[in-house]
């Protein structure tokens, strides 16, 4: 397929572009097969808009005589309006927007067609492997072991080639175990508590099924995890009501009798399209530009972001504590295990360990447990809160993690390594990106596409010398502490920087931190010199 | 009384009484301990090893005290004492049942807690606090004129008011048009509310635009007119030579209808080349209602299930919204070269508040520490807010006048210094000390009314200033993000969906909420800026000891090598308050 098919109208001259913090102004629009690029055209100026056509979540079109006007809304919350001369121009544009914009074909997105000077194909992907993870911990080897079962991913499709299990669990009983396990995901270690040994693992749920079945090696493989100590702890992030009904279907539990050692506690997170709305009534309450008395707290509070922040973040306390307060092993699982899971096993590493808060520290922490860990980004980003389209699997999982960790950062403005720019980055580019980093949806689909042969990746492009500074906390001073928010509502913020960042205000802040972060940059060269 | 040990008590300060009791504390339980009554505070330490409660109330702050509970109550810890403060919390002390054994204690806690009702002086009278500095000589009126460029052609000081025989609310110093002559300033001051008349306020440099202040006119029932207000106020619009005077009422529009009924009213037609807008600000009895709801979902207990609608249902931060974006109006009218009259009913809080807030959004000097302290100073002190109102040293709880809406302004500035984290000199930890000491009767900077009854009553020479105090350890009180830019006029976004309740004020006595202060980042900063100073001396040696040795200059592969120049010079863009 070509994209010259969808483009009728390429270049359309007079046209005036409005959009927010700017004055409106006039110039030469331009349509290609992934970008929309607007030049201004007045006198002394050479703004130039480019936007990704990825980038646009909706847009609406409204004639009147000649002329037309298109309302852009983008994923990143920008709201764009072109008024362009010309009736077929127009339609024609909005056609080509629409088309283009939601194109679902992976090896025709823009990150395969993105050659930046100074970035090679042949740099390194990624930032680490399973393999170099497991070799860098060198306390895993004596109880863990570097399994390729999943070489292949036959075993389990979202899974990473290689995965760490106990020691005495051989590949024969990890096959046995996937089968047990919804999407063949089997209990994988996914942190190691330097400070008491234990240990953070996670997995779907166990096919439990209406008749209670059992599988003896999945309750040997836990028996292993806990080897030596008296319990574990299993956090299910469904109520117990929903775990019970998830054996209809053929999901399920740990029961007590088959897994004696281990305590279950099940903490409610809202998931899927609960949380997608919740996205779209937030997006919608922030963009409600009228300056009444707009009831603007009880529409905050309706929207229910904030409460899924709280769940959040104090399930992933909870799940911290049990490691390191308590000084159990935990294994975390919901049903699928890629969302919610991911959530708060990667919140509880920030909070406890610090090598994840550093800027590398914290890329690398994403990658082990968002990329590899297959958590499915085609489907769950594929739109965001403007589309009008009918809701699939969009979820905004990986924003809300964002969302979680900028309260982190709120609350420890020392604690963390990097600045919310990359936080703000990061929930930008996961929706659309130059980058080939949150294309697929697991390892597998990357490796069949090439992601990691014809595309650039994300984080390495972070972390160059002039980004790394950019998204770098000036004021960063490493804590060996565990770092424990506080999650009552008053300590919970509207993450403004992200939801209400094409406001003024925002503007304010961002130029206050380009203040404090120039002043340290010529500090440390006055230093170094 | 070894508990007690520890106290370091105030020059002046003296012991009333100690005793055990227990403190019926909202987060802990009862806890066990001492209490100590001063002539200035209340303190409380818990005796039990395990935890550590401590209580450290300036007496000042308390509003009411009752006796909770009689000698043939049931129940344990029923019998005490229950303590109402100004600023936010309730105590609760429990006492033995026999012997009376609260009797002594509460006779002397509300004797001491409401001196003035007992003959007694303030403590801000008995202290003998010393500092270097005289936080007195802050502001001097006619030094603040001078510094705005007045007198001028259009403007002229004068001392009409010296014996407060004008308007006894007022100081002593006003800035009033050039052409108007004294016999008019009586004039107008019969027509309008309580004498206060429009007098200058803050002036802008470039475009000579005024903010000027004043009561409502006297209109009454029966649409009075008064020619030479008119003409008045037609002076403060020539003086600059614009078209049209903006007047400011601060009331919803209702209110200042229904002012007519009681001899008030507002500018109607018959002030020609002048337009009227109303700011929609709800008078303070609105507000003190709004602060109590706010009080009640967050002391003892933080309403935690429905947090939002709950606040929005206080409608504090609606109340702040519409007193800045007021100031806001104020402001941009006069950077765009118009002058501005604002008034509600007296003159006096809701004006303030809008005046002050738009002079801080204009003129940057009184976002310095100092320039807050004469803003404050200026307008606070002299002429405007109804201090006496917080109710200092009366037993007289249901006050109907005691007001928030200095609370409301200090809440305005920390939301502006929240959106311009770098435009304030001054940090949080100052604002939370001026709310402290606002109650405290330490000072005597937030004592009585008005100028008269501040020189009736002597405040300048027998009470310390707040800002002695502020001016002895300034560090504490900084900024060290701040950076100046003196042409900047701030615009604040007042939009509910930019406002943020003030949680290290309003929700500081529960210890369940992390303190989200801005300290930890000050904190680093702070150590990082001691760094830097710590190298460019390191620096400077260096140099010193290069230059002595020039042939080692020549080979220096630092680009500091210019010796002539020192490196504090070369980096003087890298501004710091240090």
């Amino acid at each position: 397929m070509e994209f010259s098919e969808h483009i009728k109208t390429a270049n359309v001259e007079d046209v005036v572009l409005r959009q927010p913090l700017h004055p409106p102004s006039r110039g030469t629009l331009c349509i290609t097969g992934h970008h929309l690029l607007f030049s201004d055209r007045e006198e002394g100026s050479s703004r130039q808009v480019l936007l990704l056509l990825r980038n646009i979540d909706a847009i609406e079109k409204r004639m009147s005589g000649s002329s037309g006007t298109i309302t852009i809304k983008c994923k990143d919350l920008r709201v764009l309006q072109l008024d362009i001369p010309g009736m077929e121009q127009c339609l024609n544009i909005a056609h080509s927007i629409e088309t283009l914009s939601c194109l679902d074909c992976v090896s025709e997105m823009y990150p395969f067609f993105y050659r930046p000077a100074d970035l090679s194909l042949q740099d390194q992907w990624g930032l680490s492997t399973p393999e170099k993870h497991y070799s860098q911990m060198k306390e895993l080897c004596e109880r863990w072991r570097l399994s390729s079962v999943n070489r292949d991913y036959s075993v389990c499709p979202s899974y990473p080639s290689a995965v760490i299990v106990p020691n005495s669990i051989d590949d024969s009983t990890l096959k046995k175990v996937a089968k047990f396990r919804q999407g063949g995901r089997f209990p994988v270690l996914c942190y190691y508590h330097k400070k008491n040994g234990m240990v953070i693992m996670r997995s779907s749920q166990p096919l439990m099924g209406a008749n209670r079945k059992r599988c003896k090696e999945d309750e040997l493989l836990l028996q292993a995890v806990i080897d030596g100590s008296d319990k574990g702890y299993i956090i299910d992030t469904r109520s117990s009501q929903q775990a019970q009904q998830a054996r209809m279907t053929g999901g399920g539990f740990e029961s007590k009798s088959c897994y004696s050692h281990w305590k279950r506690l099940h903490r409610q997170m809202d998931r899927g399209k609960a949380l997608q709305e919740s996205l779209i009534k937030l997006v919608e309450a922030c963009g409600d530009e009228s300056n009444n008395m707009d009831r603007w707290l009880s529409k905050l509070e309706n929207s229910k972001w904030l409460s899924h922040v709280q769940t959040a973040l104090s399930t992933a306390g909870l799940l911290a504590e049990c490691v390191e307060r308590d000084g159990h092993s935990v294994l975390v699982h919901g049903s699928e295990g890629t969302d919610s899971s991911l959530l708060i096993s990667t919140l509880a590493q920030l909070i406890m360990d610090p090598c994840c808060r550093t800027l590398d520290g914290f890329l690398a922490l994403l990658e082990r447990e968002w990329l590899q860990a297959g958590h499915p980004f085609q489907q769950r980003c594929a739109r965001s809160a403007y589309s009008h389209a009918r809701l699939q699997q969009e979820s905004p999982v990986f924003l809300l993690l964002l969302d979680c960790v900028w309260q982190l950062w709120r609350q420890f403005p020392l604690a963390l390594g990097f600045s919310e720019a990359l936080l703000i980055r990061l929930a930008t580019e996961v929706y659309a990106s130059d980058y080939g980093t949150f294309l697929c949806n697991s390892d597998q689909e990357r490796c069949a596409m090439g992601i990691k042969d014809k595309t650039h990746c994300l984080f390495q492009a972070l972390l160059r010398p002039g980004e790394r500074d950019f998204y770098s906390n000036p004021l960063y001073e490493p804590t060996e502490l565990a770092i424990w928010p506080s999650v009552h509502p008053q300590s919970l913020q509207l993450w403004r920087g992200f939801f209400l960042r094409w406001t003024q205000q925002a503007r304010h802040l961002e130029e206050a931190q380009e203040e404090i972060r120039n002043m340290l940059i010529e500090w440390g060269k006055l230093a170094l010199s | 009384m070894e508990l007690l040990a520890d106290v370091s008590l105030l020059p002046g300060e003296e012991r009333i009484i100690d005793k055990d009791i227990i403190y019926m504390c909202h987060f802990n339980g009862a806890v066990k301990g001492k209490v100590l009554i001063t002539n200035y505070r209340l303190y409380f330490k818990s005796s039990d090893a395990d935890v550590t409660v401590m209580l450290d109330v300036p007496l000042g702050a308390i509003s009411r005290v009752e006796k909770m509970g009689g000698a043939s109550s049931r129940g344990e810890n029923s019998y005490g004492l229950d303590i109402t403060c100004k600023d936010m919390r309730n105590l609760k002390f429990a006492l033995k049942q026999e012997g009376h054994s609260r009797r002594d204690i509460f006779d002397l806690l509300f004797r001491h807690a409401f001196p003035l009702s007992h003959g007694l002086p303030l403590f801000a009278y008995v202290t003998q606090e010393k500092y270097a500095e005289n936080g007195w000589n802050i502001y001097k009126p006619v030094e603040e004129f001078r510094r705005q460029g007045l007198p001028n052609n259009k403007w002229r000081i004068t001392f009409i008011n010296k014996s407060y025989d004008l308007c006894d609310t007022y100081p002593t110093v006003l800035a009033v048009p050039f052409k108007s002559k004294e016999e008019d300033l009586r004039r107008v001051a019969a027509f309008r509310s309580k004498g206060r008349i429009p007098v200058l306020s803050w002036i802008h440099r470039e475009n000579q635009a005024v903010i000027v202040r004043c009561s409502q006119p006297l209109v009454g029932m029966s649409g009075k007119r008064n020619r030479d207000d008119e003409r008045y106020l037609d002076l403060i619009r020539e003086a600059n030579d614009t078209t049209k005077l903006t007047i400011y009422d601060a009331r919803p529009s209702v209110n200042a209808v229904a002012n007519k009924a009681t001899g008030g009213g507002y500018e109607g037609d018959e002030y020609q080349n002048a337009e009227l807008i109303f700011l929609d600000i709800q008078n303070i009895h609105v507000m003190r209602e709004s602060l109590k709801k706010l009080k009640d979902i967050v002391y003892p207990n933080v309403e935690e299930s429905h947090w939002l609608s709950s606040l929005e249902s206080t409608h504090w931060l609606e109340h702040v919204k519409l007193v800045l974006s007021g100031a806001i109006q104020v402001a941009d009218k006069v950077s765009s070269g118009n002058s501005v009259v604002v008034h509600c009913s007296d003159g006096w809080d809701r004006t303030a508040q809008l005046t002050s807030l738009a002079m801080l959004m204009l003129d940057s000097h009184y976002r310095t520490l100092r320039g807050f302290q004469v803003s404050m100073s200026k307008k606070r002190l002299s002429n405007c807010f109804s201090f006496f109102s917080i109710g200092h040293g009366d037993k007289n709880h249901a006050d109907q006048d005691r007001s928030p809406i200095f609370v409301q302004f200090i809440d305005c500035v920390w939301q502006m210094t929240k959106q311009f984290p770098t435009a304030f000199e001054f940090n949080e930890h100052l604002l939370l000390t001026i709310l402290d000491h606002l109650y405290s009767c330490r000072f005597g900077t937030f004592l009585y009314n008005c100028e008269s009854a501040r020189d009736q009553h002597e405040v300048r020479s027998k009470t310390v200033s707040l800002w002695s105090l502020v001016n002895s350890k300034m560090d504490i009180y900084l900024n060290p993000f701040y950076t100046p830019e003196s042409g900047r006029v701030l615009y604040p976004v007042a939009s509910m969906r930019h406002l943020e309740l003030w949680v290290t004020y309003y929700i500081r006595w529960n210890p369940r909420i992390r303190q989200q202060q801005q300290s930890p980042v000050e904190q680093r900063y702070k150590e990082l800026l001691a760094l830097r100073d710590e190298y460019l001396k390191k620096l400077e040696q260096l140099q010193l000891s290069d230059s002595s040795t020039s042939s080692r200059l020549a080979n220096s592969p630092t680009p500091n090598t210019s010796s002539n120049t020192s490196p504090s010079q070369q980096y003087t863009h890298l501004h710091t308050p240090f």
